[in-house]
């Protein structure tokens, strides 16, 4: 009995002035996300400023970035339930918690983009076993059934299913699941966090495109960024609740794992830009880069977004000791990560889609350089994509109990 | 007290009993079992594809298997002066986009700094990298070498028009029912329905003509009823449609018979159109 009215004791949080206006401000941030949302809807994609020649943006960049950030749940499960750190356990919930509203904000975001909203399901019923496309989509409707299934006794903890025995017995029951879970978590988060980026590494026609170390750049990234969101996250809800979330040293830990991911994830980059730009260089993709450098700031964004922001801040943040206690650094460090994976996924699909096709055997013709800039209206859907994301995870720190320490 | 705790840690690490090492191997001579049946056996959902494609003749990676016909073009750039009919008569006929044409023509430069038209409809690939990017096969290839759209499937995600080498594909970005095509009826009169907004579409060498044709026992690429548009309407000829399997049509014999090209053939996508170069060279 102790067991079930102490721990939500400790962790009211009354319905005070500073939650109602939060609340307040996710609702302004709904309103503006639905009716965009509802416009395109009705109106279609001819409303967005995206083009035969550029037909992904904005939209496709949240996604992938939704996902990549969202990996903190997998990565940490694995560490785990897997790698058995069991001391790890007390991020697990919270990192779920994150990596569900990542990806079920990446699967609002695709179904505003794709052309024909009735037809999501098509994906699971026609197969192309071919299709990259075709397999990351099934790989993060199962992830996202393996993280609700993760969740669910989270949710039957929730003092409002007090009275439902049957279902929190049931929700407990599912957790005996949960080393089984990581594993397969494990291999289909590898799988298509990957494949996300083997999406655009496959496409033979795309000069800065074409290569192999796509996907393990994605991956990397992904697993480097997203538990370190995780500790951004657990850290921010401490200043915001005015008490522990999770121990100190448990995040400590994490970013320091994160950190190295992140210095693995450079080195690979470092080598992927030698190999491609320059001891492989062809003359496609020295086109390419220097169309690229001339009419957008890829260079900047690449080096002070991707490099700077995304690996070299938040590596000595998350690494060297004295920044390494301090939350306020990690916070700053996750941000920064954040930032760069955005920049990273941003630069990939829009760059690339800048650099023209080229086909004509002659020597004149050449597409014109691709341009696109997101629409008010895309703008407002990504509104409407953060504005759920954040009030996912406010609902669920205010109703679930995600920082219980129970015994399992 | 450290003893102690030195042995409860030991006692947690490694507890495999005699049943769980039988439990692993038995696991392990299954999985050794289970992988052959289930990556090549008659279990795979694979080995039915892989089957056929070593079977097809033609076999192009995932690319097509070819029946009795395989439909393709060649074009003379050497005989192309730019004017743009086939353009408008595909406008036309297949009711499409005026501003986002699916049939393009371009003026280009040889190397010596010659004037040429480049015109290009879909080319048709045997190894088409719209198909294989496609997640619900909404585009696919069909016996006959054509590469053709379900439009009631696709869902319109638009990774085929990134696929695609040639930007040949266009997304139907707004519904387009209402609006008036400048080259209706001077240039043709429609024969197919308008693409719904929301789904990519793209050249189909007339595809509904060659089906209705066939059926009629004529010979697309000969009998003009059962020809492409813009095929018919080229007034210099530049344009040639026929059967690249059948070594007596038109097609094949202009292969045959000059020096032809494909675009960017370097990527494999195993194109069915050729195109025969400028005299003096490209």
């Amino acid at each position: 009995m102790t067991t079930s009215t102490l721990p939500r004791k400790l962790f009211q949080l009354p319905f005070s002035r500073a939650f109602l206006l939060w609340m307040g401000f996710l609702a302004v941030l709904l309103v503006i996300g639905f009716y965009a949302a509802i416009q395109v809807l009705l109106k279609g994609l001819v409303i967005t400023n995206l083009s035969d020649a550029v037909p992904w943006g904005l939209w496709i960049t949240i996604d992938l970035s939704a996902i990549a950030l969202g990996a903190g749940a997998f990565t940490l499960s694995a560490i785990v339930y897997i790698f058995g750190i069991k001391r790890l356990q007390p991020v697990i919930r919270l990192a779920v918690l994150i990596g569900f509203a990542g990806y079920t904000s990446a699967m609002v975001t695709l179904l505003m983009d794709i052309g024909r909203p009735d037809r999501f399901w098509h994906p699971w019923v026609f197969w192309n076993v071919h299709s990259v496309l075709w397999e990351v989509t099934m790989c993060i409707t199962i992830y996202l059934l393996i993280l609700i299934t993760e969740f669910a006794p989270v949710i039957v903890d929730a003092k409002f299913f007090d009275g439902w025995t049957r279902l929190r017995a049931f929700g407990h029951a599912l957790h005996k699941f949960t080393p089984f879970l990581a594993v397969l978590g494990l291999v289909i988060s590898l799988l298509h966090q990957s494949s996300l980026g083997a999406t655009y590494g496959v496409i033979k026609s795309r000069p800065i495109w074409f290569k192999p170390s796509m996907p393990i750049m994605f991956v990397l990234s992904a697993i480097a960024a997203g538990p370190a969101v995780t500790v951004g996250v657990a850290y921010v809800l401490e200043w915001i609740l005015g008490r522990r979330t999770i121990p100190h040293d448990v995040l400590r830990i994490i970013t320091r794992f994160s950190g190295v991911g992140l210095l693995a994830y450079g080195y690979i980059k470092f080598w992927d830009m030698a190999a491609v730009t320059y001891y492989g260089s062809t003359p496609g993709v020295s086109k390419a880069f220097s169309l690229l450098q001339q009419h957008t700031p890829y260079t900047f964004s690449f080096w002070v977004g991707e490099v700077i922001l995304g690996i070299l801040v938040p590596a000595i943040l998350f690494l060297v000791p004295r920044f390494n206690k301090n939350p306020a650094a990690a916070v700053v460090g996750a941000l920064s990560a954040m930032i760069g994976i955005i920049v990273h996924r941003w630069n990939v699909t829009v760059g690339g889609l800048f650099v023209p096709l080229s086909y004509s055997p002659g020597t004149v013709f050449e597409l014109p350089i691709g341009s696109y800039t997101p629409a008010p209206i895309e703008w407002g859907v990504a509104v409407l994509v953060i504005g759920y994301a954040l009030t996912v995870i406010t609902l669920a720190v205010r109703f679930l109990p995600l920082f219980e320490k129970r015994e399992h | 007290m450290t003893t102690q705790k030195k042995k409860a840690k030991k006692k947690a690490v490694v507890e495999l009993t005699r049943g769980d090492v039988l439990k692993i191997a038995a696991a392990a001579a299954g999985s050794i079992i289970a992988a052959p049946l289930l990556t090549t056996g008659p279990l795979s959902p694979f080995g039915q594809l892989k089957q056929g494609q070593l079977e097809g003749e033609n076999y192009a990676g995932h690319g097509a298997q070819l029946g009795q016909h395989h439909w393709g073009m060649v074009v003379n750039l050497d005989q192309c002066i730019g004017c743009e009919y086939c353009m408008r008569a595909c406008t036309a006929t297949n009711d499409v986009n005026a501003e986002e044409p699916w049939n393009i023509v371009i003026p280009e430069k040889t190397s010596a700094g010659h004037t040429f038209f480049l015109s290009r409809p879909c080319l048709h690939c045997q190894n088409a990298p719209c198909v294989e990017v496609c997640p619900v096969k909404a585009t696919y290839h069909r016996e006959d070498g054509l590469v053709v759209m379900d439009y009631d499937r696709c869902i319109g995600c638009r990774y085929c028009q990134i696929a695609c080498p040639y930007d040949a594909r266009r997304f139907n970005w707004e519904d387009r029912s209402d609006e008036e095509n400048p080259y209706v009826p001077a240039w043709g009169t429609p024969e197919v329905e308008r693409r719904p907004r929301g789904v990519v579409e793209k050249c189909t060498f007339c595809i509904h003509r060659i089906d209705a044709g066939l059926e009629k026992g004529l010979k697309p690429g000969v009998d003009r009823e059962a020809t492409p548009a813009c095929v018919n309407i080229c007034p210099v000829g530049a344009r040639v449609f026929g059967d690249l399997n059948d070594p007596d049509s038109r097609v094949s014999q202009l292969i045959a018979s000059n020096p032809t090209f494909r675009l960017r053939d370097e990527l494999g996508t195993n194109a069915s159109v050729y195109y025969i170069p400028p005299r003096e060279g490209l």
